[in-house]
């Protein structure tokens, strides 16, 4: 399985002719992608702008912006990995069989005509949206399209970015992997970084009841999680950091109202291709930022006793 | 015989990571040093003794009574002995295991005998996903050993691994055998969607039929010689499958063209009534 072939904005708006947009609804989600980014705009080596690309979407239904594509591959819902394997098949001049192909809801014809549009193409991108990620297979379906770029370098330049839903989620993506090497699902219980999501992916977690307090910083897993999650959150001791009070406030023991950066505070977003962007806070408020309570919180939880085995037993107040 | 039995006291509130709990690391330790163990609790040592009762010692027999299905690596790289457990049991059991044998009456969770090189491990109950598979970032699952699940299994059994046998008694979730690299997966009652995905060899067996995906191809109908080696094999486990031509034939499906694979997943087909037996060879029919 390979890895991430990516690259930025930048270069998808200046090099980019053949885009591919997958179970993601862009024109509606992401309303600037087409006109800042992807679409629209005029590149070096894409003099005419929307005339000089190709934009197929793929997607089970037609979202507003089947309007803005030149094809519209409208697919079956959950065969995405599917459709994904047959064009790495055909990719490779390999067989497929053609009496399942119509099951994805495409046909031959189509999907060959998409592998000769890929291959043709001078510089291609795949944007996948959440359709393709949160559906049956998940993370399969993502390795399946990061798979397929990487393996379409071997014919012409193509790369593949994920469409992400919320703010800044990049952010902790990114800050994550240079910490530790790992992007998320992260354990540090024994002291070392450990990846296994699964097991150590909020939402697992949560529904096996694994963990016994929790810190949310940025995020409403009370709005979006299953019930579960839900349930165990307010089970346990969850505390909040948001500059509003969230759905998971309401079931948390403590709410602690933070700045809101790029708003109040100052701070560094990352852009859905990875590049950081510093924030300047227009207003001023009497919050404290999300960094200066987590400071406060390290500092008095360095200032207690340490909890390793000294002289063979730990104190009652240690367990 | 002199075993070491181990007795859950309470649960844990958070998982507790056992990989203490190991015939290699047991069979030479006096009855103080095992209850003097150290596990872990969340981010916190314990002791062995602070959540079991302990009896016995110096022996390469480990038992174990109660609900574990917060405890985590049981049997951590075991290279030889015999755990036994009666309840449930949690995550990586048997994983990186180099020998020996673990019996559980009960169901386990994800990740049974990840990575493992040798051994036997037989689930009476149900197993979660991920069944010998490779880590992630890892490059191949098992490599060679045996895993017996009696019941059902969950997702991406089987995931890159190169050698060994995995034999799955219930239904087995989507998956099954992704990116296998050798080996042999039997499915006695079948799976769900997506089974042996981008494969690049080893053989799943199916006594059930079961959908494919499109890069899969119908190559041929027959009765495997090898088969019936390897139906030897598996009745030393007690395990049965059928390889008499007189009762059906396995249909043989080859893939995965997307990775370019040589694996195979072969489907049993009973004879219908009044359909004549084929004795030998193989025959191209149309599917």
């Amino acid at each position: 399985m390979g890895g991430k072939v990516t690259c930025t904005l930048g270069e998808v708006k200046n090099r980019a002719d053949f885009i591919v947009y997958w179970g993601g609804n862009p024109a509606e989600c992401h309303p600037r992608h087409f006109t800042k980014y992807a679409l629209i705009p005029k590149g070096k080596f894409v003099p005419r702008g929307r005339k000089d690309r190709t934009m197929v979407l793929v997607d089970i239904r037609e979202t507003k912006s089947a309007r803005a594509s030149d094809i519209f591959l409208q697919i079956k819902p959950g065969k995405d990995f599917e459709v994904l394997t047959i064009l790495r098949a055909l990719v490779k001049n390999q067989p497929v069989d053609r009496t399942q192909v119509s099951d994805t809801g495409l046909t031959m014809d189509q999907l060959q005509d998409m592998v000769d549009r890929m291959k043709r193409a001078k510089f291609g991108v795949f944007f996948f949206g959440m359709g393709l990620s949160m559906t049956r297979g998940k993370h399969m379906n993502s390795a399946a399209v990061l798979t397929l770029a990487a393996e379409l370098n071997a014919y012409t330049k193509f790369v593949a970015m994920p469409m992400r839903g919320h703010g800044n989620v990049t952010g902790a993506d990114v800050v994550m992997r240079w910490q530790t090497g790992y992007p998320f699902g992260i354990n540090f219980s024994r002291g070392y970084p450990r990846f296994n999501p699964g097991e150590f992916s909020t939402i697992d977690l949560l529904v096996r009841g694994d963990a016994d307090a929790a810190l949310i910083l940025g995020a409403d897993p009370g709005a979006t999680m299953p019930q579960p999650c839900i349930d165990h959150l307010a089970r346990i001791p969850t505390i909040v950091l948001d500059p509003k009070v969230t759905h998971t406030s309401r079931l948390a023991k403590v709410h602690i109202t933070t700045a809101a950066t790029g708003i109040s505070a100052p701070g560094t977003a990352y852009r859905m291709d990875e590049v950081p962007l510093p924030l300047r806070p227009a207003l001023q408020t009497s919050y404290p930022t999300d960094e200066q309570i987590i400071r406060r919180i390290y500092d008095a939880v360095a200032s207690k006793p340490d909890w390793m085995i000294h002289s063979g037993k730990m104190t009652s107040a240690q367990i | 015989m002199n075993i070491i039995t181990l007795r859950l006291k309470e649960q844990p509130a958070v998982p507790l990571e056992v990989e203490v709990l190991s015939p290699d690391v047991l069979k030479n330790l006096s009855h103080a040093e095992i209850c003097a163990g150290s596990i872990q609790l969340g981010k916190r040592q314990r002791r062995i003794d602070d959540f079991f009762e302990v009896e016995g010692e110096r022996s390469d027999q480990l038992e174990i009574h109660g609900d574990i299905s917060r405890l985590k690596w049981v049997g951590r790289s075991m290279t030889g002995g015999r755990i036994t457990i009666h309840g449930n049991v949690g995550m990586h059991l048997g994983a990186y295991m180099q020998g020996g044998s673990i019996e559980v009456h009960g169901n386990a969770g994800d990740w049974v005998g990840a990575e493992m090189s040798n051994g036997l491990i037989h689930i009476h109950g149900n197993a979660g996903g991920q069944i010998g598979a490779g880590y992630r970032g890892s490059m191949k699952g098992m490599q060679d050993g045996a895993i017996i699940v009696d019941g059902s299994a969950g997702l991406e059994i089987g995931m890159r691994m190169k050698k060994g046998t995995i034999v799955v008694g219930g239904p087995a979730k989507d998956f099954a055998g992704l990116d296998m690299k050798g080996g042999n997966i039997v499915l006695l009652a079948g799976a769900e969607i997506r089974t042996g995905a981008w494969m690049m060899r080893g053989t799943i067996i199916s006594l059930t039929p079961i959908p494919l995906l499109p890069t899969f191809h119908f190559s041929c109908s027959y009765s495997p010689v090898f088969l019936r080696l390897y139906a030897n094999f598996l009745s030393k486990l007690g395990i049965s499958i059928p390889v008499d031509p007189k009762a059906g034939h396995y249909h043989l499906y080859s893939g995965d063209t997307s990775v370019p694979g040589k694996g195979e997943i072969l489907i049993w087909r009973p004879l219908e009534t009044g359909q004549i037996p084929r004795t030998t060879g193989c025959t191209k029919v149309d599917s």
